[in-house]
């Protein structure tokens, strides 16, 4: 049996990251970090190398898509997946979202089932 | 002309009597001449008598030609004086009359304090400059007019001559003020917002309406500039923007929490909860969700208003919308007591639009529907195909220039809407006097979301209601011909 995915959750708000934390246990995932930050997402992201990362849009010190578009940007982190979650829940703001390469946008407020749901489909075909 | 006639015709007669005297003197000397021929031995006296005679008839005559001619030139001297005092007196009146005008016009032209006229000639030179132009854009008159051109007083970037067409020559050739003139020279006037710069360096947002101006023949001589501050209206507007993005933003983030932990509370089947335990929660899970629709609502709406709402369209099928809508309502409508009836088109009946949008829409008729009618009532939803008249009427039946609609009604039995309210029924807030009397949760934003999203698709929303006895929607979405 393949080890479970690995997934890094980066949101400002600690009750938002604790939620989407249980979502991914819920999901057979593990959290390897929940962070607060873009920066500290981007950090750990080189480090840890998940399969994916779930980011909040709007982060202080790098958004949600700033850390898309740098993970995209690098060789070495170009195939994990990504999750974008967002207050944004117009079609502009979707868009922008999957624009900067990432695989899923989940508009605010989720369903905890359908957040599981997605992570199970982004982690499927993980290579770990 | 009649003035320079009538002398010389009432002259004619005295002249034509003198030369009958005339003529008669004549005839006396002759008889003079005779006596002499006969009379041989008469003295000389005779001869040169006649001959007097005859010189005092002649000049006697000439006398009275010249003075006839005297008279008549000096009638014609009078007639041409009192002529030209006529004329004058009517220029005088004349003239009256226009500075009046002028007076009138520059009196009510410097009666506009709060927006700024401004005349031009045709290449923006600046000739009328109203007193509120002056406490506009901080310039007195005499420092401006016949010496400034009204751009400079136009923030240069927004007159970039580039796009200008350069094969319109009479267009002004690329000048920035060809620029500012262009849709005004195409299309006969223009209102649109253009940044001012004020003699202190500030910059104004103003709604300009560019005019052209022209003389009594219909020549341009110019054009006209009346200019509305909207710099403070903007900045408002801009803030009520980000506000409503800003609160919709900060309340979805805590709602998503609620909601997020109500759903793993309700939903753990290691620790069930008792009834009244779950009773409780879906209490708040429905208030929870009833916030997020109201936030969902003013951002819509702050969206419409800035103009900032876009459409996903697709094929969609209204029968499923319909059907959903019903669903939808169907649990509150049974706990009110409120009987459903749906009646679509088997086959479905599909348009072109955004298929959430639609939803939206949809849910918001049959809830309303629901909402307004008490117990022991009727909703009924109908989907159909139907035409619409040339003259917009909706009709079953097509005539010559109809086109085919999708027409959803939406008809309850409910409290109905006064005739008075039905025009405001499509304004932002506003709450129809029955809904405020039944005590009908809302805050009127509904139907404004409601039409807004017709609208977008092409489409109408009517509302045919009667109050006491109930109210019919109609939504009508135009179809492929």
């Amino acid at each position: 049996m393949d080890a479970p995915a690995r997934v890094l959750v980066a949101d400002d708000e600690e009750d938002i990251r604790h939620l989407v934390a249980l979502a991914v246990g819920k999901a057979g995932c593990t959290v390897v970090a929940a962070v607060a930050d873009g920066a500290q997402a981007l950090t750990v992201a080189r480090a840890e190398r998940p399969d994916l990362l779930v980011l909040d849009v709007s982060m202080p010190e790098a958004t949600g898509l700033e850390v898309c578009l740098a993970l995209r940007a690098d060789p070495a982190t170009d195939d994990c997946r990504v999750l974008l979650l967002s207050a944004g829940a117009s079609p502009d703001d979707v868009a922008r979202g999957l624009a900067t390469g990432a695989d899923a946008y989940l508009p605010k407020p989720f369903t905890v089932a359908g957040l599981v749901r997605q992570i199970q489909l982004l982690t499927a075909e993980h290579p770990g | 002309m009649t003035a320079i006639a009538d002398p010389v015709a009432r002259s004619s007669g005295p002249a034509h009597r003198t030369g009958v005297a005339g003529l008669g003197a004549a005839a006396v000397g002759a008889a003079g001449v005779l006596v002499l021929v006969v009379r041989p031995a008469l003295p000389l006296v005779l001869l040169a008598g006649s001959v007097v005679l005859l010189a005092v008839a002649d000049l006697t005559w000439r006398l009275h030609r010249q003075q006839t001619a005297a008279r008549v030139l000096e009638a014609q001297r009078l007639d041409l004086f009192s002529q030209r005092q006529t004329t004058a007196d009517e220029l005088e009146v004349a003239t009256r009359m226009l500075r009046a005008r002028a007076e009138t016009m520059t009196s009510v032209i410097d009666a506009v304090t709060e927006q700024s006229i401004i005349g031009t000639d045709r290449d923006g030179l600046v000739r009328v400059w109203n007193p509120g132009a002056e406490r506009m854009l901080g310039l007195p008159r005499a420092d401006v007019v016949r010496t400034r051109s009204i751009i400079d007083f136009h923030a240069p970037e927004e007159l970039d001559t580039e796009e200008l067409d350069a094969e319109e020559p009479d267009a002004g050739g690329g000048t920035p003020f060809a620029t500012l003139v262009r849709v005004a020279r195409e299309q006969g006037s223009d209102v649109r917002d253009w940044t001012y710069l004020t003699a202190d360096g500030r910059r104004l947002t103003v709604s300009v309406a560019i005019t052209p101006r022209t003389d009594d023949d219909g020549e341009q001589t110019g054009w006209n500039f009346v200019g509305t501050d909207m710099t403070e209206v903007r900045a408002t507007e801009r803030l009520k923007d980000q506000f409503v993005s800003l609160i919709s933003h900060e309340l979805r983030t805590p709602l998503s929490s609620i909601l997020g932990y109500l759903e793993l509370v309700l939903d753990d089947p290691e620790q069930p909860l008792t009834g009244e335990q779950r009773q409780y929660l879906g209490t708040v899970e429905r208030n929870a969700q009833r916030l997020l629709r109201l936030v969902g609502d003013l951002l819509f709406t702050a969206q419409v208003d800035a103009g900032r709402f876009t459409l996903q369209p697709a094929q969609v099928d209204l029968a499923g919308i319909v059907r959903s809508a019903e669903e939808t309502a169907r649990v509150t409508a049974t706990a009110r007591g409120v009987a459903m009836s749906v009646d679509v088109p088997d086959g479905g009946l599909v348009v072109s639009g955004d298929a959430l949008r639609l939803g939206q829409a949809c849910d918001n008729l049959v809830s309303n529907a629901v909402k307004f009618t008490p117990a022991g009532g009727r909703v009924a939803l109908r989907l159909q195909t139907a035409w619409r008249n040339a003259d917009g009427a909706l009709v079953d039946v097509p005539t010559a220039g109809a086109t085919p609609v999708a027409l959803l009604s939406v008809s309850d039995t409910g409290v109905g809407i006064p005739n008075s309210e039905q025009g405001r029924l499509f304004t932002s807030f506003f709450r129809a006097s029955t809904a405020r009397r039944n005590a009908v949760p809302g805050v009127g934003l509904g139907l404004t979301i409601t039409k807004a999203i017709t609208t977008a698709h092409g489409g109408t929303l009517d509302v045919v209601s009667a109050e006491g006895r109930g109210t019919t929607f109609a939504l009508a979405l135009p179809l492929p011909a």
